[in-house]
């Protein structure tokens, strides 16, 4: 039974892949970890620049897993109740409140956009945070629950004015920070621009097949997948050893050029990151027919899961991006595998 | 005015008188020079025996005549002349000669380069000799007194001529003739070369096979791990632990952990494990089901360690720079 499931579920994430991949070109990487977040249950920050397919891509995402789809604006003056409700004058000239971009959706909402999080004040990251963490919200004397969804987030990291770092503890709510980069593939840059396909968004994504994924089946199938994927105990070493080397990269005998290692690193990754590393790596092996986790598997979501949780030292801040990568790199290398 | 009968008669005799005489006096012989006035050295030529017509002999003649007793340039052999050896013409001729001198404290030494030519064959051998030349001095003290110095014989034997149908060798060759000996010289030198070529053969093949760490690159990492494996037992751990020695050396030759997703960066950064890549995949799979799947599986399959020592052998001729026999290797795990 389970492992006829467990098949079947695989050709809906593939198909899920394949309708994404026709409408968004050059991106079967972050398509790829994407449904792994979907599977792992896990929410996704993506990280790129404007006009990169961010949007389109998390729109397309959402028309094939299915549900309710909801997205807001991070601009700088939301307010924490722009989520929950909306407040109007009514035709009947009575004030009406309606329930805001969570609540609207109830407990069918699959996944929730947040576009530019970094606008928003860090009063709306923290009840995003609660959302995210708990899948509740208590609002108009009642808790609400939101047990299929799935937010996503996107920043740019150029833009810096007007805008607020997300925490550390907010980065770690994320199972992924996954970068949108434009394709380098010369065909598919010449496509973007001249193929007037991809000039109608809503049309674009109106070509992906609808409700693929039975969402609301997800999280019972996301926990089969974690109990039916196994890691060895040499795995489970490797995984510890990965951990252990986030947290002190010089006894691993990671460098990084232009970079004071005794300094750089303020925190490691954090158990919750790291569960959610090996939830990701389990569904990655689930993806790729197999019911046993390798390093292949863990080094497949490894940057995505654990970068953005490292914190650094202020002063190295500022090239998080190369300096994160550069380590994460190093550590790859230099933690055998037995 | 014609001169008169008599007269040419007469003055004929005269010369014949003169002439007579001068030869009279060539032959005169004169006493030996005391040996302490001469110092002589000479280089006879190798062998004495196996000349034929038309053999040049070559003598070296040192002499040092030491004062007051000075050489007499025209007593030095002259070329072409016809020497008699026991009242018959010798057969053997002066063809050339050279005679620089230096002088000393003590005298003069002349270097005598004497070449002789024989002229003379038979149907069997016979003997000769150089030319007994006799040096004279003259004593520049007395200058009446003239002495000789005859210099030393050189005897040899004249062989005829063979010619092929008529002469067996092993008939007519003179007993005291050592047999003739081909050059063997550059057989030598050919079998030299060749024993030097055997020689950097076998140290390749030893150097291709050899699993000891004396020679450049043998210590390389799968060098090191083809001998650890060698002794490691076929136990299930004993597997694991060769696996892991491969995964060792592997990562110290890549520098970094080498994974399935790092494999294409590796062989495009070392080439010469280019041919090995199907191999390498073979064992990372390997690798992947005896560590992080089902390892009974993996250890039921034809003698792993056998396929990890060929492996490792594989590798080890890609670290020497040798192209690997991935034929002889192709075993499946």
């Amino acid at each position: 039974m389970s492992d006829r499931q467990l098949a079947d579920w695989r050709q809906l994430a593939l198909k899920l892949e394949s309708e994404v991949n026709k409408v968004v070109v050059g991106q079967s990487n972050p398509i790829r970890l994407i449904t792994t977040s979907i599977f792992a249950r896990g929410h996704v920050l993506l990280e790129g620049d404007v006009g990169v397919g961010k949007t389109t891509l998390l729109r397309a995402i959402a028309r094939g897993v299915g549900g309710a789809y909801q997205r807001i604006e991070g601009t700088i003056d939301l307010m924490p109740n722009d989520l929950v409700y909306h407040t109007y004058l009514g035709e009947d000239g009575k004030p009406h409140v309606s329930p805001g971009p969570i609540l609207e959706a109830g407990e069918d909402l699959s996944i929730f956009f947040f576009n530019e999080i970094n606008r928003a004040r860090p009063q709306v990251h923290s009840l995003l945070l609660r959302v995210m963490a708990e899948r509740t919200l208590t609002a108009f004397n009642k808790e609400h629950n939101f047990p299929h969804m799935l937010v996503f987030a996107d920043r740019n990291q150029v833009e810096k004015e007007e805008t607020f770092d997300i925490p550390s503890a907010a980065r770690d709510r994320f199972m992924m920070e996954i970068p949108i980069v434009v394709p380098q593939d010369k065909d598919i840059m010449e496509s973007l621009v001249f193929d007037t396909r991809f000039h109608n968004v809503d049309q674009l994504v109106g070509g992906v097949a609808e409700s693929i994924l039975q969402y609301k089946d997800l999280n019972g199938f996301a926990a089969m997948v974690q109990d039916s994927v196994t890691a060895s105990p040499t795995l489970r070493k490797y995984a510890l050893d990965l951990w252990r080397a986030t947290k002190a990269p010089m006894d691993y005998g990671v460098k990084v050029s232009g970079v004071d290692m005794n300094r750089l690193v303020l925190s490691g990754a954090s158990p919750r990151g790291m569960s959610m590393l090996l939830a990701a790596a389990r569904v990655n092996a689930w993806l790729n027919e197999r019911d046993t986790v390798l390093p292949d598997d863990i080094h497949a979501v490894f940057h995505e899961t654990i970068a953005h949780r490292l914190v650094f030292s202020p002063v190295y801040e500022m090239r998080r991006g190369e300096i994160a990568r550069e380590m994460l790199d190093g550590i790859v290398n230099s933690v055998a595998a037995p | 005015m014609l001169p008169r009968f008599n007269d040419v008669i007469h003055m004929l005799l005269i010369v014949c008188a003169l002439c007579f005489s001068q030869q009279l006096l060539a032959d005169v012989k004169l006493p030996t020079i005391d040996e302490q006035y001469v110092d002589i050295k000479v280089e006879d030529p190798k062998r004495d025996a196996g000349y034929v017509v038309g053999d040049i002999l070559n003598r070296k003649v040192t002499i040092t005549v030491k004062k007051p007793y000075q050489l007499i340039k025209e007593s030095l052999p002259i070329v072409g002349y016809e020497h008699r050896y026991k009242g018959q013409v010798s057969g053997v001729e002066l063809i050339s000669i050279k005679s620089p001198s230096t002088k000393n404290d003590a005298g003069e030494t002349y270097v005598l380069d004497l070449s002789y030519q024989v002229f003379k064959t038979g149907r069997a051998v016979k003997p000769a000799a150089l030319n007994p030349e006799v040096l004279k001095m003259r004593n520049t003290a007395k200058k009446k007194q003239t002495v000789q110095y005859a210099l030393p014989l050189f005897k040899f034997r004249i062989s005829p001529l063979s010619v092929i149908g008529q002469v067996r060798l092993d008939r007519e060759m003179y007993p005291f003739t050592p047999p003739l000996t081909l050059d063997s010289s550059p057989v030598i030198f050919k079998l030299k070369a060749l024993a030097v070529v055997l020689a950097l053969a076998l140290l390749g093949l030893l150097y291709i096979l050899g699993s000891r760490a004396w020679l450049p690159r043998m210590g390389a990492p799968f060098a090191k791990a083809f001998r650890d494996i060698k002794k490691m037992d076929d136990s299930p751990a004993g597997i694991k632990q060769a696996v892991t020695r491969v995964h060792t050396a592997l990562n110290k030759t890549a520098g970094a952990s080498l994974f399935n997703n790092n494999l294409a960066a590796f062989v495009a950064e070392k080439p010469a494990f280019a041919l090995a890549k199907p191999a390498i995949e073979q064992f990372l799979g390997l690798s992947n089901q005896v560590f992080f799947a089902d390892a009974s599986q993996a250890l039921k399959n034809n003698d792993p360690k056998a396929w990890l020592l060929k492996l490792c052998r594989t590798l080890r001729d890609c670290e020497r720079g040798l192209v690997p026999d991935m034929a002889a290797d192709g075993a499946k795990a």
